[in-house]
């Protein structure tokens, strides 16, 4: 034990990796339609004729990506769009949700975009849930919300932290499904909160306003804060159970060294999902976002190749309850 | 007591159906029906040709949008119901210049690529009693100027040098509408149906006599 405090396992480091790959990816979002303005604005010849705002957005932009590009206008095209559908260097990627509920709304099978799902399909059968942990630019908020939360409580502002049957977000699943075939539309990208902030940070910032999509991102905010922790995640999303199901005999787990846990709880206290790894509950709702692998003091999280998680392997062997049951044994 | 078991879990299931479909009733709330003039909300080159079957088909992904080099494909960001998210343009702000590249980066159906002569966008229709030079006689022919196709789409009619007509080749790019100096519009983009000549005003009047 002592060893393990002293040269922490480096999976440790991986939340900080995760919060790397979060923070770019949500700056990615914010930057790509400030490079579409800088692209219409070289599209069109004319920098003399910009507003000074629009001066100011073309020179950032042309020293950001001066280094990268010669001709802005047609070069830059090469990363576009959301985490919702974009296109990657060439590779058009889409969610899996805008895959279902697109087949499900139109009734149609339309290959070339359903081929587009494939990539993040595979991802999420070898590795699970990792685009809410890893991806979602709503996490990023989501989490940010749940620390002013933790830091509001500690301040003694009584929040709610109300706990549902986790199984709502596969009827959210199915009933946007089946709304987007009855009403016409793709339901499931007006709740999205993924697709909601590309979408928005897209209207705020090439569009000029914010659209009815941010006012449902800010209800969801106020439901996480005010009513559930991580609410929206846990109990709505229809992404997330989509997610969840795909995962659900993931092969990369994260999973409890009974020798080394010492029973602390403080994985179940950190778990943006309200997971149980203390008694192995990971479950097909893990998202491999190794928040509890940091936070264990013992290092006695880690990652295992298989197919199913481990059974309930009885208390942690530095912990109280182990030695307690080791003593009577004796006796 | 069978009864109220049967009712109870009629019950529950009822209020979980509730409970699973409030967000997308609260979507939808946030974004109600509103019924724009038509002209004012074209649908994009290579676009599905009924619209609703263009709903059913657009992810709301916005790449149309983020590769637009005039910037002209706007959304239904507040309204829209169905269509709430679709793209359009509004061609009295912003037209398109079929450059091709929201038929390009679309990934689903809702646009594919298609040679720009069998683009179906709408079709210009000059209002005869707006334009001066077709009242007064006057000065202009900046949209015949202005037309990307040229001589297919529109002309000059014979022997009026200034008065503009619109020819069957047009595909509504709405570039004529952007460019028309006459604070009236009296070009706009229409369904193909409805013809290139208003059938309103001054001018439809006088033939009937």
């Amino acid at each position: 034990m002592q060893k393990s405090v002293e040269n922490p396992s480096a999976l440790r480091h991986l939340n900080k990796l995760r919060w790397l790959v979060l923070s770019l990816i949500f700056l990615m979002l914010v930057l790509l339609p400030f490079i579409h303005l800088y692209q219409t604005y070289v599209a069109a010849h004319a920098y003399d004729l910009l507003l000074p705002n629009e001066k100011l957005i073309y020179d950032a932009m042309e020293w950001l990506t001066g280094p990268f590009t010669n001709d802005p206008e047609h070069e830059l095209d090469i990363i576009k769009g959301t985490t919702w559908s974009g296109t990657l260097f060439g590779f058009q990627l889409s969610d899996p949700l805008a895959v279902v509920s697109q087949v499900s709304a139109s009734l149609s099978l339309y290959w070339p975009f359903i081929l587009t799902g494939l990539i993040p399909l595979i991802v999420t059968l070898v590795l699970g849930r990792v685009f809410c942990g890893w991806i979602c630019p709503a996490t990023f908020i989501y989490e940010l919300n749940d620390t002013l939360a933790a830091w509001m409580r500690r301040a003694g502002v009584p929040l709610g932290d109300k706990i549902y049957d986790k199984r709502i977000k596969y009827l959210v699943l199915i009933a946007g499904l089946v709304f987007s075939m009855l009403l016409g539309s793709i339901m499931t990208a007006a709740i999205y909160p993924p697709a909601i902030i590309g979408r928005e940070l897209y209207y705020a910032v090439a569009q000029g306003a914010f659209g009815s999509g941010a006012v449902f991102f800010i209800l969801t905010i106020l439901f996480d804060l005010l009513v559930a922790r991580r609410g929206f995640c846990r109990y709505l999303c229809p992404g997330g159970a989509l997610y969840s199901l795909l995962g659900r005999y993931r092969l990369l787990r994260i999973q409890r060294v009974v020798e080394a846990c010492n029973d602390c709880k403080k994985c179940n206290v950190v778990c943006e999902f309200g997971l149980d790894p203390l008694q192995d509950g990971f479950g097909q709702e893990c998202n491999n976002c190794t928040a509890c692998i940091a936070v264990c003091p013992t290092d006695a999280l880690v990652f295992k190749i298989q197919f199913q998680d481990q059974a309930f392997q009885g208390p942690g062997h530095l912990g109280h309850a182990y030695r307690n049951q080791q003593t009577e044994a004796e006796k | 007591m069978k009864r109220r078991r049967f009712i109870q879990t009629v019950g529950a299931y009822a209020a979980l159906g509730v409970a699973a479909s409030l967000p997308y009733g609260v979507a939808r709330m946030l974004s109600p029906h509103l019924q724009a003039a038509e002209h004012e909300h074209i649908p994009l080159p290579g676009a599905l040709a009924d619209a609703d079957e263009f709903a059913r088909a657009c992810i709301s992904c916005g790449l149309c949008g983020e590769v637009c080099p005039p910037r002209c494909v706007e959304f239904k960001q507040r309204d829209g119901g169905s269509d709430v998210n679709t793209p359009y343009i509004n061609p009295a702000k912003k037209a398109c210049v079929l450059c091709n590249k929201c038929m390009e980066v679309c990934p689903t159906n809702a646009l594919t690529v298609i040679p720009i002569l069998d683009v179906d966008m709408g079709i210009a229709q000059i209002d005869r009693a707006a334009c001066y030079p077709w009242v007064d006689e006057g000065i202009c022919g900046a949209c015949v100027v202005i037309c990307p196709l040229g001589e297919k789409a529109i002309h000059f009619t014979f022997a009026n040098i200034y008065k503009p007509a619109v020819l069957d080749g047009c595909v509504g790019c709405g570039q004529c509408v952007e460019v028309c100096p006459e604070p009236s519009l009296p070009i706009r983009i229409v369904k193909r149906s409805e013809g290139t000549i208003a059938k309103h005003g001054v001018a439809s009047r006088r033939r009937s006599y």
